[in-house]
């Protein structure tokens, strides 16, 4: 993975990206002094203006960003834990599996985040409800594609655990683990941006503090706040899209040997 | 392909076919004898566990255990009493929230599709492209709600708007790793009768994603939902999400579960067309083959 192949690999991504900021800036622009639509900052504000604000309010931004990022952490983080567990519970017991696995396949058809007004409705309490629902958020991708992983051990390495008299920790520890990994980071890739959705979504319904706070106040405030609501969105989706960055950047170092990772392989 | 499928396929584990590499003769030996063996098992220990869940619910003992009062969380006949005073208004809303929901998901699939198509066509260039589409994959839905609402105003269109930007993400990865995921084998045959790039897409490539669309379209069914209630959190005067987010806050917590339960049983519903779709539309794969 050396630097140059990396920029070469990169290029058409790069293109892409200054090719959108330059639309995104002539249609400003077009919108501003052609068309001369209301509100047409606040529609599609200058980039140059946003980079102004951000250089401006950036103590503020990052702050309520490293709060909204905090909360989506620990939820993540309980919600993987008690994914996992269950996940292993299931896979070593048909019988909680039985009970429990078409719950969580109607899980994926129900839409959970609209439960967030309902947790915090019950709990009212922003810091905790924010946590639970980027918890809930996350257990339900987790265990599934958990699950999915530990049973996709080969039957014939199984097979051939059992002959060596493996324990059963060991078969876990040594075979079905490690086999489930890709698929658990699939789910927690899946699962990551989402935490980040449910905590923002808990702020929007009234917080104290967090980016999504900041961007309900500056929405409110109209259009001179127009930059700053900008910079909220953004910041939210940087958010979203960093959590996924670092899950597969996580995902590289620890499982180096899957096939889209090799340097011949994947699906090219 | 081993091992390795679609990425996001997380929604198909339910149905083990989806997956065919990771399951040999053995395995589909044994489901066949559990269908016929374990039948009762498979229905019952769940649907007792459902209704315990709910008697335990009833009885308020969740409430005692978590401290919690009714009128935090309503019991199940509070909920079922708020539906039925309320159905009118729910299924009018509900039909409106689906309308957003359906809509969206139409055309995010048709462009995110498109893109694919685009993206396979020219690899070099759209494989950089995609990675942008990849990235509003992330993107939080309560971000994009504010600016949609900007754009498209209070009525409809933002909803939809909103749902086609997240539906699209996902149908484009999806059927772009259908478009690329070919058999090699197949891939040589072609060019041994030397078709070109429009024929390679026409007889193989469209065919071999097509699985891979139905996965996308069952994560988009559920998605759009997602995407038409919390867009309709914030800024509508109508839908499912709007009566949620309202009755919260006048502390009407039966008739906002009331919301919550049809909008699952919508999800559940649309979720299921979808999956008859495929069954319809795949007859030919092996992965409905008996």
């Amino acid at each position: 993975m050396n630097l140059q192949g990396l920029l070469k690999r990169s290029a058409p991504t790069l293109v892409w990206l200054i090719g959108l900021l330059i639309i995104w800036q002539i249609s400003s622009w077009f919108l501003l002094n052609v068309l001369q639509v209301p509100l047409a900052q606040s529609k599609l504000p200058y980039i140059h203006e946003l980079v102004f604000t951000f250089t401006e309010y950036s103590g503020t931004l990052l702050y309520q960003a490293s709060i909204t990022m905090k909360s989506a952490i620990i939820g993540f983080a309980v919600g993987t834990f008690v994914g996992i567990l269950l996940a292993i519970f299931m896979s070593s017991s048909k019988w909680i599996e039985q009970l429990a696995f078409p719950y969580l396949v109607a899980s994926q058809m129900i839409p959970i985040l609209g439960l967030a007004p309902i947790v915090y409705g019950i709990v009212r309490d922003d810091g905790v409800s924010r946590i639970i629902i980027a918890a809930f958020m996350t257990f339900f991708p987790v265990v599934l594609n958990t699950l999915r992983g530990l049973r996709s051990a080969e039957p014939s390495a199984v097979e051939l655990m059992h002959s060596y008299a493996a324990k059963p920790w060991a078969v876990y520890w040594k075979l079905r683990f490690p086999q489930s990994l890709p698929s658990l980071f699939t789910g927690l890739k899946i699962a990551a941006p989402l935490s980040v959705t449910g905590a923002i979504l808990v702020e929007l319904m009234g917080a104290t503090e967090g980016i999504g706070v900041i961007m309900l106040r500056n929405l409110y405030y109209g259009s001179s706040h127009a930059y700053m609501f900008w910079l909220t969105v953004i910041v939210g989706a940087l958010l979203g899209f960093l959590s996924y960055l670092v899950i597969s950047l996580v995902e590289r170092l620890v499982t180096p040997w899957q096939p889209e990772f090799r340097k011949s392989g994947g699906d090219e | 392909m081993r091992g390795k499928t679609v990425e996001d396929n997380w929604l198909s584990q339910s149905r083990s076919q989806e997956n065919p590499a990771l399951k040999s003769a053995i395995l589909k030996q044994r489901q066949k004898l559990s269908k016929l063996g374990k039948v009762s098992s498979k229905i019952l220990i769940p649907l007792f566990a459902g209704v315990l869940f709910f008697i335990l619910w009833e009885v308020q003992f969740f409430h005692t255990i978590f401290g919690l009062k009714t009128y935090q969380l309503p019991l199940p006949s509070v909920i079922m009493e708020a539906i039925r005073e309320n159905l009118n208004t729910l299924v009018n809303f509900m039909g409106y929230t689906f309308l957003e929901a359906f809509l969206g998901m139409l055309l995010g699939s048709a462009l995110g599709y498109l893109i694919a198509l685009i993206g396979s066509a020219y690899p070099k260039w759209g494989k950089g492209g995609l990675t942008i589409v990849v990235a509003f994959n992330a993107v939080p839905i309560v971000a994009l709600g504010p600016i949609m609402n900007l754009w498209f105003g209070n009525g409809i269109s933002s909803r939809v708007a909103i749902i086609t930007v997240i539906t699209m993400a996902t149908m484009a990865v999806n059927a772009h790793k259908g478009m690329s995921n070919v058999n090699p084998l197949s891939l040589d045959l072609l060019h041994s009768y030397a078709a070109n790039k429009v024929q390679v897409f026409r007889y193989l490539r469209i065919a071999n994603s097509l699985p891979y669309v139905f996965t996308a379209l069952k994560i988009n069914a559920t998605a759009s939902m997602i995407g038409a209630i919390v867009g309709e959190f914030f800024y509508a005067s109508k839908g499912l999400g709007y009566l949620l987010s309202n009755s919260i806050k006048v502390a009407q917590m039966p008739l906002g579960w009331a919301c919550i339960v049809i909008a699952s049983v919508v999800g559940i519903v649309f979720y299921l067309i979808v999956e008859v779709l495929e069954k319809v539309f795949m007859k030919w794969h092996q992965s409905e083959r008996t």
